[in-house]
C-alpha cells in the first residue's frame, strides 16, 4: 500500500513545481527572446530623394535630405506656363526601389481668397526617356483647392533620373504677384 | 532593417535559470534524500533569477556589456555551484556510489561542460556559431548523458555489473 502511495505523493508534489518551472522558464526565454529581438535600425540617407533640376523655382527650397521640396510656383493668367525639368527624383542606389509622390501643403491655403486665382498645377513624373509615368494635379473650386492623393508606387530603377514636369495656369483676370508655395514629399518602399 | 543581434550575456543568466529549475525538479524527485524544502528554495532562486533578466531588459542602456557579463556569468556560477554541491552532498552524507557517478555524468559534467563551451566561445559567438570543438563536445555530452542516466535510473545493474567481476575474479 505505501509503495502504491509514495509514487502518487512524489507526483503532487513535482506537479506544482513542474507547472511553475514551465512558467518561469517560458517567461524568462520570453524575456532573452524579447531582448534579441530589439530591432536595429541603420540610419542612412534615402535612397530616392529630390534634387534641383535645370528650371528650378526661384523662391523654392530644397527639404532636409531631400525627402520635400517647396516649390514657389508661377503661373500666368489664362496661358499655360511650363516648367520643364524644375525638379528631378534620384535614385542613388545600386538597386531599383519603390516611390511615390505625396501632398504636404499648399498655401495660399483653402478659403483664402486668393485661391481663386489658380485654374491647375499639374506633376508630372516622367522617366529618363521622357515617357510620363505618373500625374499629380492640384485643381481649384472656387476658393478651395482639390488637393492630389498620393501617387501609386513606381520603380525608379538603380542610379537614375526622373523629371518631375510642372504645369501651371491661372485664371482669366488673376490678380498678379500671387504666389502659390506647395510642398510634396517623396515616400521611398526599401 | 530588422536584424537578430548575436548571443547576449543574458544568455548566461537565462541557462542559469534552466539549471536551477531542473534542480528543483530532480530534488523533488529524490525527496528521500534531500531536506524537503530544496525544491521550493530553488523555484524561489529560479524566479529570482527571472526578476534579474527583467532588471537587465529594463536597465539595457545603464548597464555596460561588461557589468551585464559579470553578473549573469555570476547567477550561472551560482546554478553550477549548486549542483556540484549536490553531487558533493551524496558523496559526503547518504549516496551511493553510482548515485554520485550518475549524477556527475548525468548532471554535472554536461552542464560544465556546456557552460565551459558557451562562457569561452562568447566573444566568438557572432562569427563562430557551429565549430569543431562543439561539435566534439555535443556528441560526448550526449554519450556521457546516455550512459550517466541509465545508471542515474538503474544503479543496480552497475552493482551487479561489479558482482559478476568479483565472482569471476
Amino acid at each position: 500500500m505505501e509503495s502504491k502511495k509514495t509514487p502518487f505523493r512524489k507526483l503532487v508534489k513535482l506537479l506544482p513545481l513542474l507547472l511553475t518551472s514551465m512558467l518561469i522558464g517560458t517567461a524568462s526565454a520570453a524575456v532573452y527572446y524579447s531582448m534579441i529581438m530589439e530591432p536595429a535600425v541603420t540610419i542612412t540617407g534615402a535612397t530616392i530623394r529630390f534634387i534641383q533640376g535645370s528650371d528650378w523655382p526661384s523662391g523654392s527650397s530644397m527639404g532636409t535630405n531631400g525627402t520635400w521640396v517647396s516649390l514657389a510656383l508661377k503661373a500666368y493668367p489664362n496661358a499655360t506656363l511650363t516648367y520643364d525639368q524644375p525638379l528631378n527624383l534620384s535614385n542613388t542606389d545600386s538597386s531599383s526601389h519603390q516611390f511615390r509622390l505625396r501632398h504636404v501643403s499648399i498655401t495660399p491655403a483653402s478659403s483664402s481668397a486668393s485661391v481663386g486665382n489658380f485654374t491647375f498645377f499639374n506633376f508630372v513624373i516622367k522617366n529618363a526617356a521622357g515617357v510620363s509615368q505618373a500625374s499629380f494635379n492640384y485643381t481649384t473650386s472656387g476658393d478651395n483647392w482639390n488637393t492630389p492623393s498620393p501617387t501609386s508606387y513606381l520603380t525608379l530603377p538603380a542610379n537614375t533620373k526622373w523629371i518631375v514636369y510642372i504645369e501651371t495656369k491661372a485664371a482669366a483676370g488673376a490678380t498678379e504677384d500671387i504666389v502659390a508655395s506647395i510642398v510634396i514629399a517623396v515616400d521611398v518602399l526599401e | 532593417m530588422l536584424s537578430s543581434s548575436p548571443l547576449l550575456p543574458e544568455f548566461f543568466a537565462l541557462l542559469g535559470i534552466d539549471l536551477i529549475l531542473m534542480l528543483s525538479l530532480l530534488t523533488c524527485l529524490l525527496d528521500n534524500r534531500f531536506p524537503k524544502a530544496i525544491p521550493y528554495v530553488y523555484q524561489v532562486v529560479a524566479l529570482a533569477g527571472f526578476g534579474h533578466l527583467l532588471i537587465s531588459r529594463e536597465f539595457l542602456a545603464i548597464f555596460g556589456k561588461y557589468t551585464r557579463f559579470w553578473y549573469c556569468f555570476f547567477y550561472l556560477i551560482v546554478a553550477l555551484a549548486n549542483i556540484v554541491a549536490a553531487n558533493i552532498y551524496f558523496a559526503v552524507s547518504k549516496g551511493s556510489r553510482a548515485l554520485v557517478m550518475g549524477w556527475f555524468g548525468a548532471i554535472t559534467f554536461p552542464t560544465i561542460l556546456v557552460s565551459t563551451f558557451f562562457v569561452s566561445q562568447y566573444s566568438l559567438m557572432p562569427s563562430a556559431v557551429l565549430n569543431l570543438s562543439l561539435q566534439i563536445g555535443v556528441v560526448l555530452s550526449a554519450f556521457l548523458v546516455g550512459i550517466s542516466m541509465s545508471i542515474f535510473l538503474k544503479p543496480e545493474f552497475v552493482k551487479k555489473l561489479f558482482r559478476r567481476k568479483l565472482e569471476v575474479k
